[in-house]
């Protein structure tokens, strides 16, 4: 079973590392680099943690656990006016990339009001590419038990809620955290930061218990080995966008263009079998790129035999 | 509450559901009295703090003297009305700009440029277009208008800061509530709001909370 970590240090002999996990079949999920300090997410098989812990130390750096790398997370609003951003959507946002989530901000376009808030289908379709969907309802408790809920209640990715009001539950979501509203300056006291370190939480159980199915019919690779066949792609190393391969919980999204390189993602060779037959490659609804679901162990080998 | 810091509240009399706040807020020096009546508790409250945060954003904090909500979401209504206080103080133009005699009028350097385009309409107002010349940016000179005329010339800030308020409550305002009628005297502006059609109540609420704040709170 894989592991993701984050290594924070320095670059010197920061290539004794990467050799390291190399050896021990690890994945290097992301690199930061700003002067001469440097990030990995790394993907280590959970028994080698400790040699590279041990390294680590060697290097003067430290291993921080990121309970939400391999994850794409998006936190909606209600519209993107200035009622709702950036507080405290983006303070949400820019909390989970601490826990190792890659995130979204996304506005609707018709989601404020009570009896004429909505979303449509693409709406819909774009926040079911991601792993978990953060929806931020405000302040008004007779608008959300009423109204707002029916914006996420078809939605089939798991939702987490964030309201104003204290409530004891809401109806279609997996998790609901109340006390944080609409904010007009950023959540830097200690009550907000607990806040965001509880819906951090509820995301993390959210998350888990998404991996805990996935296992019950394990995926037939996982997201970081289909990453680092995707690698040697050329269109995916002359790619200039931030985080060109972005990893979920059963694929991933490649932002190279699906018209342009699907032939070429169809015949990618990953331990002997042709990208097509043990993954379902898709276009993208946000512009130019791929979407990628792996199918399970039992799918692949069953349509092997 | 989470972080919604805690109010006193005094349960009004007037009706099964709703609750009536006075809280007087402490920025400083500045001292707002707020006036909350609704059907929910962390919304009134909420909304509160919100208002206080956008005014100390926009540092005008000080320039409110009362405010009332009104918040009634199963009727989807908003009432907001704000009581400017009187800051008695027009600047006088000594204050914000040294004036010279010369042969054939007076001149003027501004040392406050905020002030500039209000003293330059103010000018216009009363000497006209023809006679008011802008040399630079801060320099102006009035053809034909003694020193000491000019010298005794006092500037109204309330004009912006009425439009600071106005912006203060638009940004609070909830974005769906898309229906709005405004009601303002030179003290007192309120605006109610709500999503779909206005109705004859809700205008006169709002009407009567705009009659209320500009009586004040003794009389109401």
């Amino acid at each position: 079973m894989y592991e993701v970590l984050m290594f924070d240090g320095g670059v010197h002999k920061v290539d004794e590392l990467l050799d390291l996990i190399e050896d021990v079949g690890g994945f290097i999920l992301q690199r930061t680099q700003i002067q001469v300090m440097i990030t990995l997410t790394i993907a280590i098989p959970g028994e080698d943690r400790p040699l590279i812990e041990k390294k680590a130390a060697e290097l003067g750096g430290k291993i921080i656990e990121v309970p939400l790398a391999g994850t794409e997370i998006a936190v909606i609003g209600p519209t993107l006016g200035r009622h709702h951003m950036p507080h405290p959507i983006c303070d949400i946002a820019e909390h989970l990339r601490r826990y190792g989530a890659i995130t979204i901000v996304m506005g609707l376009a018709r989601g404020r009001g009570r009896k004429t808030c909505q979303i449509s289908a693409a709406e819909k379709a774009i926040i079911e590419e991601y792993d978990a969907a953060i929806f931020m309802l405000g302040n008004f408790t007779e608008c959300v038990t009423h109204e707002k809920i029916d914006l996420y209640k078809d939605i089939q990715i798991p939702v987490v809620t964030v309201i104003g009001p204290e409530l004891e539950s809401l109806p279609h979501c997996e998790a609901l955290v109340c006390g944080v509203g609409r904010k007009v300056e950023r959540m830097r006291r200690s009550e907000e930061i607990a806040k965001l370190e509880e819906i951090a939480d509820r995301v993390k159980e959210v998350i888990d218990k998404r991996r805990v199915e996935i296992d019950e019919d394990p995926l037939f690779v996982h997201p970081s080995e289909i990453k680092d066949a995707l690698e040697d792609m050329e269109a995916v190393q002359v790619c200039l966008r931030p985080a060109p391969i972005v990893l979920h919980v059963d694929g991933l999204r490649v932002k190279i263009p699906y018209k342009k390189h699907v032939k070429e993602l169809e015949e990618l060779e990953v331990y002997g079998h042709k990208l097509k037959d043990i993954a379902i490659i898709s276009d993208c609804r946000l512009g130019d790129s791929t979407m990628i679901k792996i199918k399970t162990k039992a799918e692949v080998e069953g349509k092997v035999r | 509450m989470g972080n919604v810091p805690s109010c006193p509240m005094t349960l009004s009399t007037s009706g099964p559901s709703a609750r009536r706040c006075w809280y007087q807020a402490c920025w400083g020096e500045s001292m707002v009295e707020f006036e909350l009546e609704g059907t929910e508790q962390y919304a009134l409250e909420s909304y509160q703090w919100l208002l206080q945060r956008i005014l100390m954003d926009m540092g005008i904090s000080t320039m409110v003297e009362r405010v009332r909500l009104v918040i009634r979401p199963d009727q989807t209504l908003f009432i907001i009305s704000m009581r400017i206080k009187q800051s008695g103080s027009k600047r006088p133009l000594y204050d914000i700009a040294d004036t010279e005699s010369q042969e054939g009028g007076t001149f003027i350097t501004i040392k406050d440029e905020s002030y500039a385009p209000r003293l330059l309409s103010n000018l216009w107002h009363k000497y006209g277009r023809e006679r008011v010349q802008q040399l630079t940016r801060l320099e102006i000179f009035v053809e034909g208008a003694p020193v000491e005329e000019i010298t005794d010339i006092r500037l109204d800030p309330e004009e912006e800061v009425r439009s600071q308020l106005l912006d203060a409550m638009w940004r609070l305002l909830p974005e769906g509530l898309k229906v709005r009628n405004e009601y303002f005297n030179d003290d007192v502006m309120t605006i109610v709001a709500t999503e779909h059609g206005m109705t004859v109540d809700f205008i006169a609420e709002a009407q009567n909370v705009h009659r209320n704040m500009i009586k004040g709170p003794e009389e109401d």
